[in-house]
């Protein structure tokens, strides 16, 4: 029981990283990607890669996948500049698409479909953590760090750049913001803190595929953030926790079929999805009436 | 004739994927509504007309079952999900996600049902025959071509003849003219909601025939009708379809040069290609913004 809600805690502080990183795009500058889950398995991939072929401590793996992350969110920015609305979520889900290709065909770094196997624990400084009990401490912090990072970004004056760009893009380059550079930026971070969680996750489960970092992905991240409240501190966390304890809760439920258990999941997750659109598009910790933040 | 054989495999994957992208081009065109849950409409309708074809009611009643399966989940949704969020000024985001839930309830439910693996509607006319030395076509190939030829024939003149298919067009062009000349937008979305899912109808059968049904399938056909409708250009029809022709084509004729898993990368690459240089599609009127 210990074991497992400790696995459970180590999940849910990682995709609260990722809630996080996906809310700072999406809730501040307005840019809804559908391809988030891209940058997680980029970093995942990239730190597999340095921890197996080079050295495992995190002082190499870390910035080596927060730069492939950064430095491949470039093709996610080029669509982010040119169009908004529904032809940025396409083309982010084309990006998505061509990313799950991309991993599983790629062998020599992404082990194909197999994926990769036997992934080096994380190495702080000599200290190898494998144990699920120090784990946590180290994602807690990682996502502390990254929460931090991200407040201290929204409240500064890049933080009132995105926002204005939101709410009016035309307004803000007419108040000589550089809305190019601005966006850039912003997914640029946003990417390269997604790639931590990605080498946190490989190295906590030591075994990545390409089934980790599909749509299915980005649409859970997406809708962790949207659940919990977009453009909200708390909300990517709020929206992790339940997203990822639900389930967990249902499987307890021994009324229910074992067999259909996973599509129970599935039918409460999208119509809590439907629902909570219709009446609190908010999102829970978000504000009651219609947010602001949902505008194009 | 590897070329010939993939090319006419293409025009038929084309026609259907037509079909689809041109019912939700029609429906996001006039209404603004992002209604990703086509995909589950795609999947209603073939899941029904299989239900019949096996319980043995005959092909008419399978037709009928599944149309109307798919125009009342396209109208309920329209009047139970998407109006409530729109009466609250939604973004087309919140409209999205909504949608997207109500597509995986479909998928899971039809999952429970059916069962997650594939099943097909036997049929002879999906047993190919040689027409030509080495060249293998089945009969199902042409009924598709004909079949997407004759709706869209209808599209075409209801759209421009028709006193509901020009307040369609005009809902697409200037809502609030639609409201002033007196002519209720509501129900023009309803009229959009009901052929944009009759449309569906044609290819989710055939498609049962040929490729066979997956509860998972909608996702595939909502993105390939996404990428359509906007390398077609958003709010033109004749885009639309030649769009879903041309991407039926690349898929099929990309064979020639790479592996067949990377056939839907070739569908993304382009789509990713047009909205970054010509966001506006290949008939498209004006620049996204």
């Amino acid at each position: 029981m210990e074991a497992y809600l400790l696995n459970l805690f180590i999940l849910i502080s990682i995709y609260s990283i990722l809630g996080v990183t996906l809310n700072f795009i999406m809730g501040y500058a307005g840019i809804y990607s559908l391809a988030h889950a891209v940058f997680f398995g980029v970093g995942a991939y990239a730190g597999s890669f340095m921890a197996m072929h080079f050295n495992a401590s995190i002082f190499v793996t870390l910035p080596v996948a927060m730069v492939a992350g950064g430095l491949l969110s470039l093709i996610l920015a080029l669509p982010a500049l040119r169009v908004r609305g529904e032809y940025f979520v396409a083309a982010s889900l084309g990006l998505q698409v061509l990313a799950v290709t991309i991993f599983s065909e790629w062998k020599g770094v992404t082990g194909g479909i197999g994926g990769l196997i036997g992934i080096p624990p994380l190495d702080i400084a000599g200290f190898e953590i494998f144990k699920p009990s120090q784990f946590i401490f180290v994602t807690v912090a990682a996502l502390v760090i990254i929460l931090f990072i991200v407040n201290r970004l929204v409240h500064s004056s890049f933080g009132r750049s995105l926002r204005a760009i939101r709410d009016s893009e035309s307004a803000a380059a007419a108040f000589g913001k550089n809305v190019p550079l601005i966006k850039t930026i912003s997914v640029v971070i946003s990417s390269a803190l997604t790639a931590v969680a990605g080498v946190l996750y490989a190295s906590y489960l030591s075994f990545i595929n390409v089934e980790s970092f599909m749509l299915d992905t980005s649409v859970l991240i997406m809708a962790m953030v949207i659940i919990g409240g977009t453009g909200t501190q708390a909300g990517p966390i709020v929206g992790a926790a339940l997203l990822l304890i639900l389930p967990s809760l249902i499987s307890y439920l021994d009324f229910l079929p074992q067999t259909e258990i996973g599509s129970i999941q599935q039918i409460i997750y999208g119509l809590g999805m439907a629902l909570l659109m219709i009446y609190r598009p908010g999102g829970i910790v978000g504000r009651k009436k219609h947010s602001e933040t949902g505008k194009e | 004739m590897l070329a010939l054989q993939l090319t006419i495999t293409g025009l038929q994957t084309g026609a259907l994927y037509a079909l689809t992208a041109v019912g939700f081009s029609l429906i996001f065109g006039s209404t603004r509504i992002f209604h990703f849950a086509h995909g589950a409409t795609f999947i209603i309708a073939a899941y029904l007309f299989y239900y019949m074809n096996v319980s043995g009611y005959g092909l008419i009643a399978g037709i009928a079952a599944a149309t109307a399966g798919a125009i009342a989940f396209g109208l309920l949704l329209n009047r139970f999900v998407y109006v409530p969020i729109q009466r609250d000024e939604g973004s087309f985001f919140t409209v999205f996600v909504a949608s997207f839930g109500i597509g995986i309830v479909v998928q899971n439910v039809v999952g429970m049902i059916f069962g997650r693996g594939y099943v097909t509607v036997s049929t002879p006319l999906s047993f190919s025959v040689e027409i030509m030395d080495g060249l293998y076509v089945a009969p199902i190939a042409w009924i598709s071509m004909l079949c997407a030829a004759v709706f869209f024939g209808i599209l075409w003149c209801f759209l421009k003849y028709s006193q509901m298919g020009k307040a369609l067009r005009a809902l697409a062009d200037n809502p609030e003219l639609v409201r002033v000349f007196g002519l209720n937008p509501r129900f023009i979305a309803a009229s959009a909601f009901t052929i944009g899912s009759i449309l569906v109808v044609p290819a989710a059968i055939i498609s049962g025939a040929t490729s066979g049904l997956n509860p998972a399938m909608g996702h595939h056909v909502m993105l390939i009708s996404l990428a359509a409708t906007i390398v077609g250009g958003i709010g033109s029809v004749p885009g639309t379809l030649l769009a879903g022709l041309a991407l039926g084509l690349a898929e099929s004729l990309a064979l020639l040069y790479v592996d067949s898993q990377w056939t839907e990368a070739v569908t993304f690459a382009i789509l990713f290609l047009f909205i970054i240089i010509r966001p506006s599609g290949l008939l498209g009127r004006s620049a996204a913004h």
